[in-house]
């Protein structure tokens, strides 16, 4: 199994606004705490190449204390120069937020180039939230999604100048340079929280999909519908295009590790995904089939979300070394996931390397079978 | 209330509702009007042959994948008309129904004997931008929409059925597609408002915070020599707020004010 670090870059805070994305005033960020945010998360990412990660992970949000990456490109760019080995995920870019897409394929580009071929580039639609933030409709988010990939990929792989006409982007001239080093281009991600739409897009072209803060059954049953899309596209699908993203907790014991989880990993739930319900879904940012069936499944929202859900639900994992590894056997051995992106928190900048280093001696290594496997190769390009 | 017809429009479908006797008169509804028989249609259906669809998208009309833009709601209504062989029409439209009854009067008011625009949005005004709507919560839009927060009732879903919030979420995005961004306006249509050669009645509610009375100046200053009307006792719906005397306006000016101006 794989294990890249993932960081939102939260501001962690607390306050009473029933929302913290969108209308939480930022008068409530203070820059000076912010420039020592960055460096310790930036120094943890670099630590995680330095404990044995295979990747490290970050990614787009606007307008929230929940993650201050609103350029997850800007973020790789500093750990281009400061990494060498470890791959850099970028999971991912908000392709229908942004109205000039092809900066994306040219700041990828860049990117491989400069990393010498380490970059994996996630394409996501963005949350809800995020049309609130940008402005741009929702009702065209996914058409939008479809119609900038294509152009990036494109870009990408077909030996420019063209010329694109699209619905939405249109260039008399699609011609940049650089391309990127990774041929016939980095692997693509897709980080999705299970709309079926998305399952069948994503299985169609072998990129991995990436399950994110999502319930253990829901995750299995996601799983599922990928494996079935990718099998009726005559392949099956490799254990690197099965990946998820959940926080760990690990400490000396399980009491220990509860209380350090309930001390700090609650707050991404309990404020950091505090919204109000329009945020969530935005209108036509969803199919009405999707909506429908989230209506009828629907659980509790994050704030709801109590810790005995989050640890019975599979939405964490938290415990000793030994527990960690057992319950991190039901995503590599029953779901057979290969890869398992998390972020660590241990209440301080020292504690979360303290758990970052217990996790890699007295976890990872037990998961080291294919350790001489690139996990990028055959998967994340069409 | 009148059982709706469907009828087809170039292709698109349209749920009716239709009832009264008179001249023909064609209302458009505002956000989650759609499907309704209200008090303010019943009083002009004793004077009009009410015609009053429900827009793409809305109660019982699926939604039109090919409207992208609110002209393209306008030209779908001058579709209607040529669909239903009605020459002219008096033309009233409420809130987002009177944006495309004003599109509609800049592309073709030759085809209407008159024009009610009830608190319309659709266009900019200066020092003004509207509150928004799709970033808030039921009470907040209530209490943004409406100064007798009774009259809301009105519109209030029949339940919480899985049908019904995707209805409201169909609707929504309905809007979003051609309202979201710029939101509530069209930036070509302010200036083409001096097209409109109908005797235009602009009706508003004194307590409008969603499009105050900033707004009809805005209006009635593109509109040569249109007629303003302010009810006291309303938000942004007159036309559910004081139903009675808003027809009753609407009435007599439709019925004295017929032909070009």
């Amino acid at each position: 199994m794989k294990f890249y670090y993932f960081h939102l870059m939260p501001y962690v805070m607390d306050h009473d606004e029933p929302s913290s994305w969108v209308t939480l005033s930022n008068r409530h960020y203070d820059p000076a705490v912010g420039h020592t945010l960055y460096h310790q998360y930036l120094d943890q990412l670099e630590f995680a190449e330095a404990l044995g990660w295979d990747g490290i992970c970050v990614n787009e949000h606007h307008q929230n204390c929940y993650g201050t990456m609103p350029s997850p490109n800007v973020m790789a760019a500093m750990l281009v120069r400061r990494t060498s080995r470890a791959k850099i995920a970028i999971l991912g870019n908000g392709l229908p937020l942004r109205e000039n897409p092809l900066r994306i394929a040219e700041e990828i580009a860049m990117l491989d180039v400069v990393s010498g071929g380490r970059i994996v580039s996630g394409f996501v639609r963005g949350i809800g939230a995020e049309y609130y933030s940008t402005a741009v409709n929702p009702t065209h988010s996914r058409e939008r999604f479809y119609e900038a990939a294509d152009l990036i990929l494109r870009a990408w792989t077909e030996p420019g100048p063209f010329a694109f006409d699209g619905k939405f982007y249109r260039y008399p001239f699609v011609n940049p340079w650089p391309r990127p080093l990774q041929q016939p281009h980095p692997p693509v991600w897709c980080p999705s929280q299970g709309s079926s739409e998305t399952v069948e897009w994503a299985a169609r072209r072998r990129f991995p999909y990436l399950m994110v803060f999502t319930p253990l059954e829901r995750i299995a049953q996601i799983y599922g519908e990928y494996r079935e899309a990718c099998e009726r596209h005559g392949y099956t699908a490799s254990p690197y295009q099965l990946t998820v993203n959940l926080p760990i907790c690990v400490a000396e014991n399980d009491r220990k590790a509860e209380a350090i989880a309930r001390a700090h990993a609650l707050w991404v739930y309990h404020v950091g995904l505090r919204m109000l319900p329009p945020y969530w879904q935005p209108p036509g940012y969803t199919t009405e089939a999707s909506l429908k069936r989230l209506l009828a499944t629907r659980g509790k929202m994050p704030t709801e979300l109590t810790y005995e859900d989050l640890e019975e639900g599979g939405y964490i994992i938290c415990g000793s070394p030994a527990t960690v590894r057992d319950k991190l056997r039901v995503f590599s051995d029953e779901l057979k996931a290969g890869i398992v992106c998390s972020g660590m928190n241990g209440g301080s900048h020292e504690a979360t390397l303290e758990m970052m280093q217990m996790f890699s001696e007295e976890v990872m290594p037990h998961f080291r079978e294919d350790a001489g496997v690139d996990e990028t190769v055959g998967v994340g390009r069409s | 209330m009148p059982e709706p017809t469907r009828i087809v429009v170039r292709d698109t479908p349209v749920d009716l509702l239709r009832d009264g006797s008179g001249p023909p008169l064609l209302f458009l509804h505002g956000a989650g009007g759609g499907g309704r028989w209200l008090t303010f249609q019943q009083r002009l259906a004793e004077r009009f042959d009410v015609l009053a669809p429900s827009h793409p998208g809305h109660a019982g009309s699926p939604t039109a994948e090919w409207i992208e833009h609110i002209s393209d709601l306008a030209f779908h209504y001058l579709d209607l008309l040529d669909t239903l062989g009605l020459e002219r029409v008096h033309l009233a439209g409420a809130s987002f129904g009177g944006w495309i009854a004003a599109e509609m009067a800049t592309m073709a008011s030759s085809r209407l004997e008159s024009l009610v625009l009830i608190d319309p949005v659709g266009i900019k005004v200066e020092g003004w931008i509207y509150p928004f709507l799709f970033g808030m919560e039921l009470p907040q839009i209530v209490a943004t929409v409406f100064h007798n927060p009774m009259a809301a009732l009105a519109l209030a879903p029949p339940d919480m059925s899985i049908d019904t919030l995707a209805l409201l979420y169909r609707q929504n995005t309905a809007l979003a597609r051609v309202g979201w961004n710029p939101y509530l306006y069209n930036p070509l249509l302010r200036r083409r408002l001096a097209r409109i050669a109908t005797p235009t009645l602009l009706v508003w509610g004194a307590h409008d915070r969603l499009a105050p009375l900033v707004c009809a100046e805005a209006w009635r200053k593109e509109i040569a020599g249109a007629t303003l009307r302010v009810f006291d006792e309303s938000g942004h719906v007159p036309h559910l707020e004081e139903p009675d005397a808003v027809a009753a306006a609407v009435t007599e000016f439709c019925r004295t004010r017929k032909g070009t101006r």
